[in-house]
């Protein structure tokens, strides 16, 4: 069943069009991410899903039901704001008991669903104590508990991690995957940090400058990003102008690297990932059909589990490389090596418009070859 | 060297100090030593010998009663109408952005750059012209203007403090406008609101300028007695009414205390983190 449907959405701040025609589609039980650069339009979006903002054109459903002319409070959303929002002036339980007393649940149930749902966040005796009194990351759960406790239809995530400090933040990651999945609910995460969607989204939405680039698994849209933006914001890229020449790309300086795959017509740029670039000694052999280069180490980063070398190439051009750090001795600055490159590791794009086209047929079901996989492995929380 | 011109400087800052609250506390210690002055004339401090006779005499009366009773009423009067007006102004003007939002903001705090003697006078005009001769909507009206800025200004500083997320907040757990004013913003203002209400009250009080054009010979606030009764025959028994007002003073600020707290009403509440 579809949870959420957005229909060719738009909404502008004056001049600026902050979210520009998009389309999507969010059935249940998924957890969907929006993932972009600061004013990409996503935190618009769920500005507009919330009921806080109204959409200048196109429809928001939830349920099959439109809530274009619906106040935040007839929605039945649960919304984990970015600075948590937690009622100073209320303990934990108060401020869970909030969301229930205002949709009417009968107060006999308070403490029950208070219990369950306190247990589910993993602060079962936190429920008497304060927000100020807890810590950024408790204080994140208990806005967790606060919004799944009305159980909505949709729970929305405005940067869950981002108030954290990043060790915190790699442990809650995994806590909140947990959470989520535990309670089953279908829920759209705002965030800026790739790692955040990937690790904790089923499918991700790319935005930029209001629209959708890309949307797709984690593995999709790195593995084949739509175009130079989304391979640029999600991870990093070494970056060739060329052109293609039968099984070839020839590089404005002078590469020519063997391509596999088909091409998009036209493309004139490659890509090719830091850490698909494999750095070896001189005089070992190479596999047939792996791209070989000579390069001199330029710099060197060593930063712990990952190694990061800047080659220079015999023409000129600097290289960006990342080995893992396997114990093994690696190039040091200035030692003559090789680069390879695989065929099927060079990403090969159609130039970076100034506006990438989106699919227009936008009411475009997102995965549901992935809802498909992931249908059974989730139950409803008490 | 450096090091001195520090340390002189600092020593400056607290003699300044000193003199300062010296400065400030002085006259009320002596008008309230003064006040029970046993004495039948205005004689020299410190006084002689101590009793109650200028508080008897003050309590006994009738102009002054009749001021005091006029004061409160209208004091409780003001602070009542101008808590209503302001933090629905305050509440407005931190809520929404509309086109001449700024000119309006001005427009409200500016009772507080206005001479009171010419507030006074407008309204005297104003009255006169519109035909409200009663003197009690006269006083409110008066006192209304001369009070609202202050709980306007204290309940802005509240309420901007207050994160906009918590409204949204109540709002998407399913509260309605009206619902998350009452449970989440009003209890997050209320020392704002509060002390708003003190300077309502005290102002209102303590007002002699603008009472002065308003008030008429048989219809008069305690100030405004006491102006006259300085011209007419200047004894102590207004050094007793002084010390009356501060005693209420004092009073109002321990309830707030009890109340709301007073360090909120000073920091915290103003500013939240």
């Amino acid at each position: 069943m579809t949870v959420l449907e957005l229909s060719t959405v738009s909404k502008r701040y004056g001049q600026e069009l902050a979210v520009d025609n998009i389309s999507f589609q969010v059935e249940e039980g998924r957890i969907v991410s929006l993932l972009g650069p600061s004013g990409c339009g996503k935190t618009t979006t769920l500005r507009l899903v919330a009921g806080f903002e109204v959409p200048d054109g196109g429809d928001i459903l939830i349920r099959g039901e439109s809530v274009r002319r619906k106040r935040p409070y007839e929605r039945n959303l649960g919304l984990v704001f970015q600075d948590y929002a937690l009622f100073p002036h209320m303990s934990v339980e108060a401020n869970i008991a909030f969301g229930l007393r205002e949709r009417g649940v009968p107060p006999s149930e308070f403490p029950a669903r208070i219990r369950s749902v306190l247990d589910l966040v993993k602060l079962p005796d936190y429920g008497k104590r304060n927000p100020h009194q807890l810590s950024g990351g408790q204080q994140q759960r208990v806005a967790l508990a606060r919004a799944l406790v009305t159980r909505p239809s949709l729970l929305l995530l405005d940067e869950p991690l981002s108030n954290l400090d990043a060790k915190l933040r790699d442990s809650l990651r995994v806590e909140l995957r947990q959470i989520l999945t535990s309670a089953g609910i279908t829920t759209i995460i705002v965030t800026h940090d790739q790692s955040e969607a990937m690790s904790l989204a089923d499918h991700i939405i790319v935005m930029n400058r209001g629209r959708i680039m890309q949307r797709g698994s984690a593995e999709e849209i790195y593995g084949a990003p739509a175009n130079k933006f989304v391979a640029d914001f999600i991870g990093q890229t070494n970056w060739f102008r060329g052109r293609l020449n039968g099984g070839r790309f020839v590089t404005e300086d002078g590469l020519s690297i063997t391509i596999a795959g088909k091409a998009p017509g036209g493309a004139v740029e490659l890509g090719i990932r830091p850490e698909r670039i494999a750095v070896q000694t001189k005089g070992t052999t190479v596999a047939v059909g792996v791209n070989a280069l000579d390069g001199v180490i330029d710099k060197t980063e060593y930063l712990g589990s990952t190694i990061h070398h800047w080659v220079r190439l015999a023409n000129g051009r600097r290289i960006h490389a990342v080995v893992q750090n396997n114990g093994q001795c690696f190039a040091r600055d200035g030692e003559s090596i090789r680069i390879e490159i695989r065929p099927e590791d060079c990403l090969l794009l159609a130039p970076d418009e100034q506006d990438p086209p989106e699919p227009r047929d936008g009411r475009q079901p997102i995965c549901t070859h992935v809802l498909q996989e992931g249908e059974g492995g989730r139950r409803k929380v008490s | 060297m450096k090091r001195l011109a520090d340390n002189v400087l600092g020593l400056m800052v607290g003699c300044l100090s000193i003199a300062t609250i010296a400065f400030l506390v002085a006259p009320l210690l002596i008008a309230t030593v003064m006040s029970f002055d046993s004495r039948e004339f205005l004689g020299a401090f410190p006084p002689p010998s101590l009793s109650l006779q200028w508080y008897v005499g003050f309590f006994s009366d009738a102009s002054y009663l009749k001021g005091l009773q006029v004061s409160l009423i209208l004091a409780l009067a003001a602070t009542a109408l101008s808590c209503l007006v302001g933090v629905a102004a305050a509440f407005t003007l931190d809520r929404y952005s509309f086109p001449g939002k700024e000119t309006l903001s001005a427009f409200f705090l500016s009772p507080l750059v206005v001479p009171h003697v010419i507030i006074g006078f407008s309204l005297l005009l104003f009255f006169s012209t519109i035909g409200v001769f009663d003197g009690w909507v006269r006083l409110i009206g008066g006192h209304l203007i001369i009070t609202v800025p202050y709980v306007i200004r204290t309940t802005l500083a509240s309420l901007v403090g207050i994160r906009k997320s918590l409204t949204e907040a109540a709002l998407i757990l399913g509260a309605t406008e009206r619902r998350a004013f009452w449970k989440v913003t009003v209890p997050l203002a209320k020392t704002g609101i509060a002390t708003g209400a003190v300077f309502a009250f005290a102002y209102s009080m303590d007002d002699v300028s603008v009472s002065l054009f308003l008030t008429g010979p048989d219809f008069y606030t305690l100030p405004v007695a006491m102006t006259a009764a300085m011209r007419s025959a200047f004894d102590l028994r207004i050094a007793a009414a002084a010390v009356c007002l501060i005693v209420l003073t004092i009073a109002l600020i321990w309830f707030l205390d009890r109340v709301v707290g007073l360090d909120k009403v000073i920091g915290q509440g103003v500013y939240h983190k």
